[in-house]
């Protein structure tokens, strides 16, 4: 009652964020027509590559879509902590 | 539309439904195969509403199915249409198959109608992208939000679909049960002057008619203050 009364206050909660989270992740696999756990191992390959050159923090990294008119880009953003002094050849 | 010449087409062949919808079910005689494959002239195939001045209605068949029209048929005969009407709304059938592709072949413009729900938001961005691969750029009507809703976090809002789609807006329509009454009786709802809908309705025929910037209203619960705030304290309804 208490909890109700407390969410009827705050206006929080609410199904249609759920459903904004949903759709926008439906739209992106739908557009690429590729599953989660490709995009997983891809971020995991991306993470690889960089490592190699720079020092990340590999708990930040984002992978995200940008989606335009007509075009959808692949967004990866990770800060850099520092530049690795030798580079560890693949 | 505005004493326009508009010209309703059904496109939805096997599953006709705009006749009833629009109170005109008895008086079809011919219809949209009819005249495309010339077995009539199409002042024959388009029924005249005797309600609202120069507004057509040209039925689909109900007893053939989408693939006895081609796109290069639509084509062919949207060049007929244009001598004869100022607009030719094609009433695009669900799905994106032939009857998607025939309701398209020749079209100018066209307008992508969802409801504020994700299964409906996802199917929009689908058709907005073919429609894109055609050089048409769709415009979008959100239809059936419920303010209500929308207000309790329970409804994408508006401006949660366009985000979503990145599409511009050419109008926002309120659920509103006369909608079904006005099906039931087959008395178009813009005729229904105090219809929410049916004023949306309207607003978005004159926008479509050169005035693209009439402002959008934006369906709202309307409650007084105190209203709310008892509301909000979960007092009342």
């Amino acid at each position: 009652m208490l909890n109700g009364l407390l969410k009827k206050i705050l206006g929080k909660g609410g199904s249609k964020q759920i459903a904004k989270k949903r759709l926008q992740f439906a739209l992106i696999y739908d557009k690429l027509e590729v599953s989660d756990t490709t995009l997983q191992s891809l971020q995991r390959d991306i993470v690889e590559v960089i490592s190699r050159y720079f020092v990340i923090d590999q708990e930040e990294i984002k992978l995200e879509f940008q989606r335009d008119r007509d075009s959808s880009a692949l967004v990866v953003n990770t800060p850099i902590l520092s530049a690795r002094r030798t580079i560890t050849p693949a | 539309m505005e004493g326009k010449r508009v010209a309703v087409v059904d496109m939805d062949i096997g599953l006709r439904n705009l006749d009833v919808v629009m109170g005109l079910e008895n008086r079809i005689v011919f219809n949209i195969v009819d005249a495309v494959k010339g077995k009539c002239k199409i002042g024959q195939a388009a029924i005249k509403d005797r309600r609202i001045e120069n507004l057509f209605l040209i039925p689909a068949s109900q007893s053939d199915n989408k693939n006895v029209l081609s796109p290069e048929d639509m084509l062919r005969f949207s060049k007929v249409l244009r001598d004869e009407f100022d607009y030719v709304l094609m009433d695009c059938p669900a799905g994106i198959e032939r009857g998607f592709e025939n309701s398209v072949a020749a079209a100018q413009e066209a307008l992508v109608i969802c409801t504020p729900e994700v299964s409906s938001v996802r199917d929009a961005d689908r058709v907005i992208g073919l429609l894109y691969s055609r050089g048409i750029t769709p415009k979008l009507v959100v239809n059936r939000i419920v303010p209500e809703m929308v207000a309790r976090g329970d409804m994408l809002s508006h401006e949660d679909v366009v985000e979503v789609l990145s599409i511009d807006l050419v109008g926002l329509v309120e659920m509103d049960n006369q909608v079904v009454i006005s099906t039931n009786t087959g008395l178009p709802i813009v005729m229904q002057k105090d219809s929410k809908a049916g004023e949306a309705f309207r607003q978005i025929a004159l926008r479509l008619n050169g005035q693209p910037d009439l402002p959008i209203q934006v369906p709202s619960t309307h409650k007084p203050f105190w209203k709310k705030v008892g509301h909000k304290l979960g007092f009342g309804r």
